[in-house]
């Protein structure tokens, strides 16, 4: 029997629905559209697919985080540690994954590792973007310890620990799962995502809010974007071969 | 004759003695007596510690066990601090324990409290085996509320080993009938702070303690919509808190009626503490479960539960049930052949 059966049974309670996170759910995509037609897996194209995504209005003023719990953190960050999750520059919104949902898949994934490096008791990058079974490699500059600890919620969940400063761990997710949240417990502060993709056709901004995906074939897509506070949007695209542009606009308060 | 030994024979001397107990010539085993309050006391604040570690979200700040990033005393910085220092607490407190069943077994004549020592050094380690569990597979909710649980019975038995080695049950005298149904009303305070604690052990490892963020109200309703877990199960932990404070009024009431001290001051003591409790239960949803109230929460419970098993013993030791319930309640006597 199941906890929630468990706990429905105790209550006498009605079967409960399934939690949803309804407070997270995507935005309703931008363009309506009939169903995507995708190329067939495992192939790539000349399209490249770029553009910028853009904040309008006011940003959450930037949390000032206390990290004197850890005296090697402290002396790295005296003055506490700056975490903006919004982080917009030049009208452009930095951090956000876009990817295409329906892009072919079964392309071989890169035999070489994306780097997670702990730093200055923070995570680099912040948004990491790598292919299903892909190798990560995870490692610790920090002159104190951290547990690299994920939290996916369909790929297989894991903690480990860095007690050592120039500590490697090689970790891969072998299912397509987005904005897995990565955290370490010692330092609660920390945190960074991972979205697992089963094609390369996926993207993380730069500073300034740009993107661009290259290599995929002609054909109708639909493309999200996720920031980890402001969540999804999703957009229906046709490319072409060559250059086609796609902008989403996140709105703040 | 070896003290042992020589107790023995005291004791089968008075043994059919109308009323008595067969311990009552024991000597009041001063220095185990203290030992097992101090395993007592060291739980509850064992229970306080536990409850920083997940306050602090920091269940997992160490992912090895039983080493803590394979050393035995890795940097105390951040979550380590609260996860290491569970461990080096519930270390002390199975030392505390290991050696309470060793003293218990060498010195102990009663085979009954010898049987509660090494209960309580058992539980110690299931608890300890649990704790490794939880961590190693990530703080999967049936390990974790298990550990919770377990953590609150083992208190209970520390308290009446504590209790079971004291002046008061050695030199107690023949139980008085319990006309003010104290005992009945001990034990069911015991039981529904038990399944209370069940509840909010339930409810605090599977992230429900803000599913109804307001107070007193939930969801600006009296009953909330019930239509999902979390908000069924914070809402039935409020009910129990109800129930909790229904059945330390009736327990308080009791023990005034006993007129006794030794039931109407602890069920007094217990009223405070509910009420306190209530109050923490409430400033860990107002506050968003700051660490501090929802901390003393988790330690409070635990007092309000030893407190209530107190006076369940207690009054097992010093009432018997009154003499037309027992009449009531005794089996009957075989029916006679038939001619």
């Amino acid at each position: 029997m199941s906890f929630r059966k468990a706990v429905t049974l105790f209550a006498l309670a009605a079967i409960p629905t399934a939690c949803g996170g309804g407070g997270e759910q995507a935005a309703p995509p931008a363009t309506t559209a009939a169903a995507p037609v995708a190329p067939a897996a495992g192939t790539t194209g000349d399209g490249t697919l770029s553009g910028k995504i853009t904040f309008a209005g006011t940003a959450p003023a930037p949390e000032r985080v206390k990290v004197a719990a850890d005296p090697k953190c402290q002396s790295m960050h005296p003055q506490g540690l700056e975490k903006q999750t919004v982080q917009v520059k030049e009208g452009g919104l930095a951090h956000v994954f876009v990817w295409v949902k329906n892009a072919p898949g079964g392309q071989p994934a890169p035999a070489e590792a994306v780097t997670l490096d702990q730093l200055g008791c923070e995570y680099h990058p912040h948004v990491v973007g790598v292919r299903t079974g892909q190798p990560i490699k995870i490692t610790n500059s920090d002159d104190t310890l951290h547990n690299v600890h994920p939290r996916p919620t369909v790929n297989a969940e894991f903690n480990i620990g860095q007690p050592r400063k120039g500590m490697e761990s090689t970790k891969s997710f072998d299912k397509q799962e987005i904005m897995i949240p990565v955290g370490c417990d010692v330092h609660p502060w920390m945190r960074s995502y991972i979205s697992v993709v089963d094609h390369p056709f996926f993207a993380v901004t730069k500073d300034d809010g740009t993107y661009e995906i290259k290599g995929l074939p002609a054909g109708e897509y639909e493309v999200e974007a996720f920031h980890e506070k402001l969540k999804t949007q999703t957009q229906t695209v046709t490319v072409k071969d060559g250059d086609n542009t796609l902008d989403f606009a996140y709105q703040g308060t | 004759m070896t003290p042992r030994a020589a107790m023995r024979d005291t004791l089968s001397r008075e043994r059919g003695e109308p009323g008595g107990r067969v311990h009552r010539a024991l000597p009041f085993p001063r220095a185990r007596h203290w030992w097992s309050v101090a395993t007592c006391a060291s739980t509850l604040v064992l229970i306080f510690i536990g409850g920083l570690v997940t306050s602090t979200g920091s269940g997992l700040a160490v992912p090895d066990w039983p080493l803590s990033y394979g050393m035995l005393m890795p940097p105390m910085v951040g979550g380590v601090f609260y996860e290491h220092g569970h461990r080096m607490a519930a270390t002390f407190v199975g030392l505390l324990t290991l050696v309470l069943a060793v003293w218990t077994a060498r010195r102990e004549p009663r085979a009954g409290v010898r049987k509660l020592a090494w209960g309580a050094l058992a539980a110690v380690v299931v608890q300890g085996l649990l704790g490794g569990l939880t961590v190693i597979f990530l703080l999967p909710t049936s390990v974790s509320v298990l550990h919770a649980c377990l953590a609150q019975a083992f208190f209970c038995l520390t308290i009446a080993l504590a209790l079971a080695t004291s002046r008061e049950w050695i030199e107690a005298g023949p139980p008085a009938e319990d006309v003010a149904s104290v005992r009945t009303a001990a034990g069911l305070a015991t039981t529904v702070v038990f399944a209370q604690l069940l509840l909010g052990a339930l409810m605090r490892h599977t992230g429900a303690g803000l599913a109804i963020s307001d107070f007193p109200l939930a969801l600006g309703r009296v009953v909330p919509p019930l239509d999902s877990a979390p908000v069924t199960l914070h809402f039935l932990h409020r009910v129990g808190a109800v129930a909790v404070v229904a059945a330390a009024l009736w327990l308080a009431r009791q023990a005034r009626r006993s007129r006794d001290r030794r039931f109407s001051r602890p069920a007094t003591l217990l009223l405070v503490l509910v009420a306190l409790q209530v109050g923490l239960g409430a400033a860990t949803v107002l506050t968003g479960k700051a660490v501090l109230p929802t901390t003393a929460h988790v330690a409070t419970g635990a007092a309000v539960l030893g407190l209530s098993w107190l006076l369940t013993l207690r009054a097992r030791l010093h009432l018997r049930r009154p003499q037309a319930m027992a009449v009531l309640t005794a089996p009957l006597p075989d029916a006679a052949p038939t001619p």
